[in-house]
């Protein structure tokens, strides 16, 4: 399954510019061609009863669109916002979501030959929300799968408690590890 | 011919169609109506006459164009009927009446399953029947023919630049050279502008004329005649002049002074205003960013130039307003355009189960939006014609029960505020709740004190495939018509209200949003949140002292104007701390019994709110119904009231 959505992804992505984002210290790429813009991370409200992957709603060029906080997503530990966290606001199957990520500056062309599928390891992780690892220039860069990522699920209570309980699950694994 | 046109091409015109021929079957409903009290009479009024046969002929050729042919036959055959009826030949009688109301229906099937894409239904029997009362068939071509005055989009008469008028007939010689109209279109294109283009029936044929404003000479043209285009200078007013197409030799009794009425409307596409719309949407959260600018300027500004500003800024919000109402008002039409769609159905079904019933209109120049108009229709038809399949009862059932042997059903529209209220009401027998209980015994249908609980009843009646009648008629359905009403109306925003008395008779109230776009809104905080409620779901804003508050297991109360007020805290609903000291604020949602308080921290103020959906399934939460921006760029949740309460009870 996973493989299958790697592959697609792969013919179907004609660009192979990636804008890098950090996330816990770690280096990610998410495919340009996604990516609308780069914004300063101000003005959010926060969203009662939503799932908590959801920071809140930002206006983005006249538009209220639900910003996801990439830590809670991945069952990181959350830390306050500063100057350096980016929304990076995608776009994806008629969705605009934005993305809260600790820090963005770079953009990268990177070969679609480089990008190897995620090692089994790590898949219990978040290895899911991946559609592979690269390595460019010794530097280590995880390359999400957007779509996974904005997967919610049907119906959305499902997702929520799926989500949440995974979470858990990972917080445990990230803390025992 | 469809298939030498481009499907694009082709579209446009089908739409044009629909809206064409939607338009002459309403003004065909209403004449017959007001034809029907000459039945039987020696003469019938000619004006109304004149205009079915217009209505039927125009219909005849718009048909023929998208290769309708079914309702091209009957609309002929009725128009030739009506030719005979105008020309004296024959007189109305009931059976001819008849007759014309059976193939207008029949013609309004045919075009309407067009439209879905659905098998045609067949017009042999109509078609017949009208064709058997015609009688003896004049001279073709003799002066019961009226001129082609077809259906044209104006977007600009200038008179000051060449126009030249091209008419082009395709046919199987230029679809074998790829000659079709999209290139005749196109090369058109090259020499000057189209400003029209309209597709035209003579004789059968279609044939589309293209007026183009070109600086190009006569000569400079001549080379489009091999293309199968004909093609001549246009001349105001009077471009029948100049036919050159095969076989234009129609004579022609003018009709212009009537048909020119209609060209003071303009029709428009529905996306251009919501665009529109958009952009006032836009000048409304400037002009609230402008607002927020200025106060910060008090004080470090002149009282003089301080008051010149705050002027200029009052008008602007006075003339934004204006312009707010005034693209608003475009969208607008008058409701009676369903209503008198209604006097159909009420006369047909009134017919059909022998009852008398007469209708009442009240409030048809109403103006709600077009969007509306159409997705009001259905809910409407069912119960009008629950009213009067299940309302109404039969002459000897209301004589003996001291009513008048005609039965009524009353349509009624108003606005209040921002919403507009539609009434669909009977005076016949009631909603039999007895029965309903007695059917259902598990429901609690009546209170303490014998009251039947409306709502409750509502919501019965509205589960999908619930019906009160054994025997299933054909005048409504089988059960499913309350659950339509009650889904169209939900998609609409709006609510479905009921009153009944057994044997007096039943009213249904729709209220519905005038418009959802702008709207004013309460905002409040809670737990240091900010929140809008749209002004018009809040009956009242109350201040709530804490110590008033009573708890009753695990409901707070207090007693406000002697009646028993719930209050649901929102922040108990969204998590948030309760505000320990202070007086506390509450919105009163609902009414009568059904009255409850949100309490909030702080009312902060009624603002006009630009609403925005929220259209991601992330925010798909129950009890948010989108949000807004009030002009700092800090979006705020707009509340649904009523998904609150409901998500309260559950919690």
């Amino acid at each position: 399954m996973k493989d299958s959505l790697a592959t697609a992804m792969f013919s179907e992505a004609t660009s192979n510019k990636f804008i890098l984002f950090e996330l816990m210290n770690t280096t990610y790429g998410v495919r340009s061609a996604f990516v609308r813009r780069l914004e300063m991370l101000e003005n959010i409200t926060p969203v009662p009863n939503s799932s908590a992957t959801v920071e809140g709603v930002v206006l983005s060029r006249g538009r209220i669109i639900p910003a996801v906080n990439l830590r809670t997503r991945f069952g990181f530990p959350k830390v306050p916002f500063d100057i350096r966290t980016r929304l990076v606001i995608v776009e994806s199957e008629g969705r605009t979501v934005g993305l809260i990520v600790d820090s963005s500056r770079e953009f990268k062309t990177i070969n679609e030959a480089d990008i190897k599928l995620p090692p089994e390891g790590i898949t219990n992780l978040n290895g899911e929300y991946l559609e592979g690892i690269a390595t460019v220039d010794g530097r280590m860069i995880l390359v999400l799968s957007l779509n996974e990522i904005l997967k919610v699920g049907d119906p959305v209570s499902e997702a929520t408690i799926d989500l949440s309980q995974k979470e858990q699950s990972d917080q445990q694994k990230v803390r025992t590890s | 011919m469809a298939d030498e046109t481009s499907d694009n091409f082709f579209n446009e015109f089908l739409d044009d169609y629909f809206a064409e021929s939607e338009e002459h079957l309403a003004i065909v409903r209403n004449r017959l109506l007001a034809i029907e009290q000459f039945v039987g009479k020696a003469s019938v009024d000619s004006a109304h006459l004149d205009e079915l046969f217009r209505s039927f002929h125009t219909l005849k050729g718009i048909s023929a164009m998208v290769g309708l042919t079914p309702a091209e036959e009957l609309a002929h055959k009725m128009e030739s009927y009506l030719g005979a009826l105008r020309e004296g030949r024959i007189s109305l009688l009931p059976e001819g009446f008849e007759a014309l109301i059976e193939g207008t229906r029949t013609l309004e099937k045919v075009i309407g399953a067009y439209r879905n894409n659905e098998s045609l239904p067949d017009i042999d029997r109509s078609s017949e029947l009208i064709e058997s009362l015609t009688g003896a068939k004049p001279q073709t071509g003799s002066a019961a023919e009226t001129k082609d005055t077809e259906p044209v989009t104006e977007t600009g008469k200038s008179t000051t630049s060449q126009q030249w008028r091209f008419v082009f007939v395709p046919g199987a010689v230029h679809a074998a050279a790829g000659v079709n109209v999209n290139s005749v279109r196109a090369s058109l294109q090259n020499i000057g502008e189209i400003i029209r283009s309209t597709p035209l029936i003579q004789e059968g044929e279609i044939a589309f004329e293209f007026i183009v404003v070109s600086d190009a000479s006569e000569t400079d043209l001549a080379g489009l005649e091999k293309s199968g285009l004909t093609f001549g200078p246009l001349v105001e007013p009077s471009p029948e002049s100049e036919v050159e197409v095969a076989g234009g030799s129609e004579p022609s009794t003018a009709t212009a002074s009537t048909s020119s009425a209609a060209s003071a409307f303009v029709r428009v596409d529905l996306v251009r205003l919501d665009q529109l719309m958009l952009f006032v949407s836009d000048l409304v959260v400037s002009k609230a960013r402008l607002e927020t600018q200025l106060k910060s300027m008090r004080g470090s500004i002149s009282d003089r130039d301080w008051r010149g500003l705050q002027e200029i800024n009052a008008a602007f919000g006075k003339q934004l307003r204006d312009l707010r109402h005034g693209v608003m008002r475009i969208r607008m039409v008058p409701i009676g355009e369903i209503f008198e769609r209604m006097r159909f159905v009420v006369r047909d079904l009134s017919r059909e189960t022998g009852k008398t019933v007469v209708l009442d209109i009240r409030g048809a120049d109403t103006e709600i939006d077009k969007f509306l108009v159409e997705r009001l229709m259905d809910p409407l038809l069912h119960l009008v014609r629950n009213a009067i399949s299940h309302g109404i009862e039969g002459e000897a059932e209301r004589l003996a029960a001291g009513k008048s042997p005609a039965g009524h059903v009353r349509l009624r529209a108003h606005t209040a505020g921002e919403v507009v209220v539609i009434e669909i009401s009977d005076d016949g027998r009631g909603i039999d709740t007895e029965e309903i209980a007695a059917r259902n015994p598990h429901l609690q249908l009546f209170d303490a004190a014998g009251e039947i609980d409306a709502p409750q009843l509502l919501k019965i009646i509205s589960t999908p495939g619930f019906s009160t009648r054994d025997q299933v008629d054909r005048a409504s359905g089988r059960g499913v018509g309350m659950d339509v009403v009650h889904q169209a109306i939900t998609e609409l925003e709006g609510t479905v209200s009921l009153e009944t008395t057994r044997g007096e008779g039943t009213l249904f109230r729709i209220t519905l949003p005038l418009t959802l776009a702008i709207t004013d809104a309460l905002i409040a905080s809670v737990g240091g949140h900010m929140f809008a409620l749209q002004q018009s779901a809040v009956n009242e804003v109350v201040e709530i002292d804490p110590k008033s508050i009573k708890i009753m297991e695990n409901n707070e109360i207090v007693l406000y104007r002697n009646h028993v007020l719930p209050l649901v805290r929102l922040s108990n609903v969204f998590g948030y701390e309760k505000k320990e000291s202070g007086t506390l604020y509450a919105f009163v949602v609902g009414s009568g019994s059904r009255a409850t308080a949100l309490v909030v921290d702080k009312v902060l103020g009624l603002r006009e709110v630009v609403v925005r959906s929220l259209t991601d399934p992330l925010l798909d939460i129950k009890g948010i119904a989108g949000a807004t921006e009030l002009g700092d760029g800090r979006p705020i949740l707009i509340l649904d009231a009523m998904e609150i309460l409901s998500v309260a009870a559950t919690n």
